[in-house]
């Protein structure tokens, strides 16, 4: 469970990112948080990992707060936290494979992953989550040879490989086409129903998050301005949410939702094969 | 068409003054200079032509000059393994330093990085030879000691600036997973800049070949030695034939490493 309490975070240059910021997230969770690009999403994702860190407030996470804790509890408490980024973030000269080992590093000791010397189970577990993200038959090309979906379906099948129990995703299709981003969202609300693991996702379509959230919360300023089910959530929240009336570009078309249906059917019958 | 018109800046009111001036003084200065030498006797068109000959057309006729060439080969060998040995041991021990003077993995560090990489390279490779020869005497050892510390200083320069330049968004990928230091650079960096790595050492490999050879001349193995011991003693053929191989080998070295640095990159 993570909480945040009265958290707010003010950046060097005086911006500040956060404002008494107030959540509570259990276990296996599917939030979607949106709002305008500057709104705070990236850093409330980016404050649970404490890639950037809160000047303020609480923040419990299984009851401790992070905020206190030292270089050795962060390390230790960023291997139960995944994370998938807007560019995926892969070494790009590196295998595949490899990429998705390296998401076994915190619970591998510096000597055995100098000498890439991984446990068989977690080869294991690696090649498994490529399986379930559909490209495991890519393990040993070099990541720099695939195309964004394929790309950020390692970078999930990396974060599974962690084997945690909270996922961010910071803007996760916001450099992918409409049809390759539903296959990712796809895969990360199969994730969290299958292995129950709590998955934070920024976004910006506002009808991919109603789609696939079961909660929304929105931001703007820093704050928090909504937070609650998205089966209440109708285009007015949104208006609130981003102060102004909601464009065309704010959504994803219909018409690319059902290329998108087609390419994840062949995608499954790829995986049967 | 449009007709563009701009005026030309005037020239400042003293600049023919000047230009005549600068142009006098350059004809006063040579003229000094050449009244003042006595070219003639510095310079003899026959002496000159001779020895040319003896250098150039020497090695294909000279007896002498072709019998050793199987010795001056193994010399040259000699040189080609020096220098491979230092630049070998320097590329490797160039890595750590490198680190230490990147801005993006030794933060404030970097400074003393650089510090120390900059004075090993203000040392002359020669210096560096001549100290080597006097501590641990003459030989290939001296020869590789001198190209190994001065390959460090290069290489860990150029290394670093491939460091400063990589991708920094995997290693936060990696930070985020709760990955250790080492376990970033070693997953995270290395992976990146180990084929720029290897292309800068081969690079390096193809001048410290010619600069192996200079640091003969000062005892420290190879062909330098008999280099400098034929050239005193006025031995244009075998000076020639030295050049001569040396030339072929590191135009085939250079061949070589340019085709394998084309693959690495």
């Amino acid at each position: 469970m993570i909480e945040f309490k009265d958290v707010s975070l003010t950046y060097p240059n005086g911006h500040q990112g956060l404002k008494n910021v107030n959540l509570k997230i259990e276990q296996g969770e599917m939030i979607v948080v949106v709002g305008l690009s500057g709104a705070g999403k990236s850093t409330l994702i980016r404050s649970i990992n404490q890639l950037v860190k809160p000047t303020s407030g609480e923040l419990m996470v299984d009851g401790k707060n992070s905020l206190a804790f030292n270089e050795r509890d962060l390390r230790k408490m960023r291997t139960d936290i995944g994370m998938i980024f807007q560019s995926y973030n892969l070494v790009r000269r590196m295998s595949v494979l490899r990429n998705v080992l390296s998401g076994a590093l915190g619970r591998t000791s510096t000597v055995r992953s100098v000498f890439g010397f991984f446990k068989h189970e977690d080869k294991q577990l690696a090649l498994r989550s490529l399986d379930r993200v559909g490209i495991v038959e890519k393990a040993y090309s070099r990541a720099d040879q695939l195309s964004g979906g394929q790309q950020q379906r390692v970078s999930i099948a990396r974060a599974l490989t962690q084997k945690t129990k909270v996922f961010l995703a910071d803007e996760p299709v916001a450099s992918l086409d409409p049809p390759t981003s539903h296959i990712v969202m796809k895969d990360l609300r199969k994730i969290n129903r299958e292995d129950n693991i709590t998955m934070i996702v920024n976004l910006h379509f506002i009808d991919m998050a109603m789609e696939y959230a079961d909660r929304i919360i929105g931001m703007r300023n820093g704050e928090v301005v909504f937070d609650g089910p998205a089966s209440e959530v109708t285009e007015k929240t949104f208006e609130d949410i981003y102060g102004r009336p909601i464009k065309e570009d704010d959504k994803m078309s219909e018409q690319d939702e059902e290329t998108a249906e087609n390419e994840t059917a062949s995608h499954k019958e790829g995986d049967s094969a | 068409m449009r007709e563009i018109e701009i005026t030309k800046p005037k020239k400042p009111p003293m600049y023919w003054v000047k230009l005549g001036g600068i142009i006098a003084f350059i004809i006063i200065a040579y003229s000094v200079a050449f009244t003042n030498l006595d070219l003639d006797s510095a310079f003899r068109w026959e002496q000159a032509s001779t020895m040319l000959q003896r250098l150039i057309l020497g090695p294909f006729t000279d007896a002498a000059a072709i019998e050793r060439i199987p010795e001056l080969f193994m010399m040259m060998m000699e040189t080609v393994a020096i220098a491979y040995a230092g630049v070998l041991a320097g590329s490797i021990l160039a890595i750590p330093f490198a680190f230490f003077a990147s801005r993006n993995i030794a933060k404030r560090g970097s400074i003393g990085g650089k510090g120390i990489l900059n004075g090993i390279r203000s040392f002359p490779e020669l210096l560096f030879a001549i100290i080597f020869v006097s501590a641990v005497g003459i030989g290939p050892l001296a020869g590789v000691l001198a190209i190994t510390i001065n390959s460090v200083g290069m290489l860990g320069k150029l290394y670093s600036e491939v460091i400063e330049s990589i991708d920094q968004k995997p290693l936060e990928a990696l930070r985020a997973s709760g990955a250790g230091k080492i376990q970033v650079i070693w997953y995270g960096v290395l992976p990146q800049v180990l084929p720029e790595f290897m292309s800068y050492a081969l690079y390096r490999y193809e001048i410290d070949l010619r600069s192996a050879t200079v640091l003969g001349m000062v005892g420290a193995g190879g062909l330098g030695a008999p280099l400098i011991i034929a050239s005193r003693s006025r031995e244009w053929e075998q000076v020639g034939m030295m050049l001569l191989i040396i030339i072929v080998v590191v135009t085939l070295v250079d061949i070589l490493s340019r085709n394998i640095r084309k693959r690495i990159v």
